[in-house]
């Protein structure tokens, strides 16, 4: 399944898509960036609370192919804006983390 | 990071890396306050440079050593409602950086200081050459390790000899039990 492909379902809002053509093989989860940094894969989906700047280095060390913010988090526009800049996707769903993580183990 | 002490090892790197002969390491301890200052005599960072360290993309992507240091560092003190300042300079007679955080120990995201003797004695040893002053305050005293007094005594020994390394942990270990009475 390619980061579009999820992103079309109504549970998942698009919030930046700069690579929609990138493949998801699993997901992981955490909000302590550090421990996330060495331990999500490439092409994972990282389900996170967190919105800072920091998510989208973490986000681009790890080589995910999308960010999800569950529970209605948002993002500040210059955060946005560097994503969008480091071709770093990111999608938010009103689930909380583990409905999230349910859903996608659904879906890939 | 789960633990203070390894944001204090990677910020520390940062002070070996700018070239600092003496890095001074502080951990004061005043109720809910935890205050860590990091002061190096480094090569210090132009204000241009100093704008950037807390935005981890100014960083990542160039051949200047800081990475995620200071923004993860940033990260943990804010979201115990502290807050992290630093200082720098790189005037000829007086270079150097200082960094201060201050952590509220009492909020639900404080990340505890951990293993800290160890990350003291990591530092001695990945760095035998450098000096570092390390000292902890708490209510109850005060922990101090000085490797230039060290090196008084040891007339010539390297830091990071292994009996050396092994009375270090020793001796950072009994005063850690003093402090805990």
């Amino acid at each position: 399944m390619t980061v579009y492909e999820l992103s079309q379902n109504s549970q998942f809002n698009v919030l930046t898509l700069p690579e929609p053509e990138r493949e998801i093989n699993g997901a992981y989860v955490g909000d302590l960036l550090s421990w996330v940094m060495g331990r999500a894969q490439a092409d994972n989906v990282w389900i996170t609370i967190m919105s800072n700047i920091n998510v989208i280095a973490v986000a681009s060390l790890s080589d995910v192919s999308c960010v999800l913010l569950a529970e209605d988090v948002t993002l500040d526009n210059d955060v946005l804006a560097t994503a969008k800049e480091k071709g770093i996707n990111i999608l938010s769903t009103s689930l909380a983390i583990f409905e999230a993580a349910v859903k996608i183990s659904g879906m890939i | 990071m789960k633990e203070l002490s390894l944001n204090i090892l990677d910020i520390t790197e940062n002070s070996v890396k700018a070239g600092a002969t003496l890095t001074e390491i502080s951990i004061v301890e005043s109720g809910d306050l935890l205050t860590l200052t990091i002061k190096d005599d480094g090569c210090g960072m132009s204000d241009e440079i100093l704008k950037t360290v807390e935005n981890p993309f100014y960083t990542t992507r160039t051949t200047r050593k800081v990475g995620l240091g200071i923004p993860l560092l940033k990260l943990a003190a804010e979201q115990t409602g502290g807050d992290v300042k630093i200082v720098s300079s790189t005037a000829a007679d007086n270079h150097g950086t200082t960094v201060t955080a201050r952590f509220f120990k009492n909020h639900l995201d404080f990340t505890p200081l951990g293993d800290i003797k160890e990350t003291v004695v990591t530092l001695i040893q990945g760095h035998p050459d450098t000096d570092f002053l390390f000292t902890h305050q708490t209510q109850k005293g005060e922990v101090k390790l000085d490797t230039r007094e060290l090196r008084v005594v040891l007339e010539g020994v390297p830091l990071d000899t292994y009996e050396v390394i092994v009375w270090i942990k020793e001796y950072l270990n009994e005063q850690y039990t003093l402090l805990s009475k």
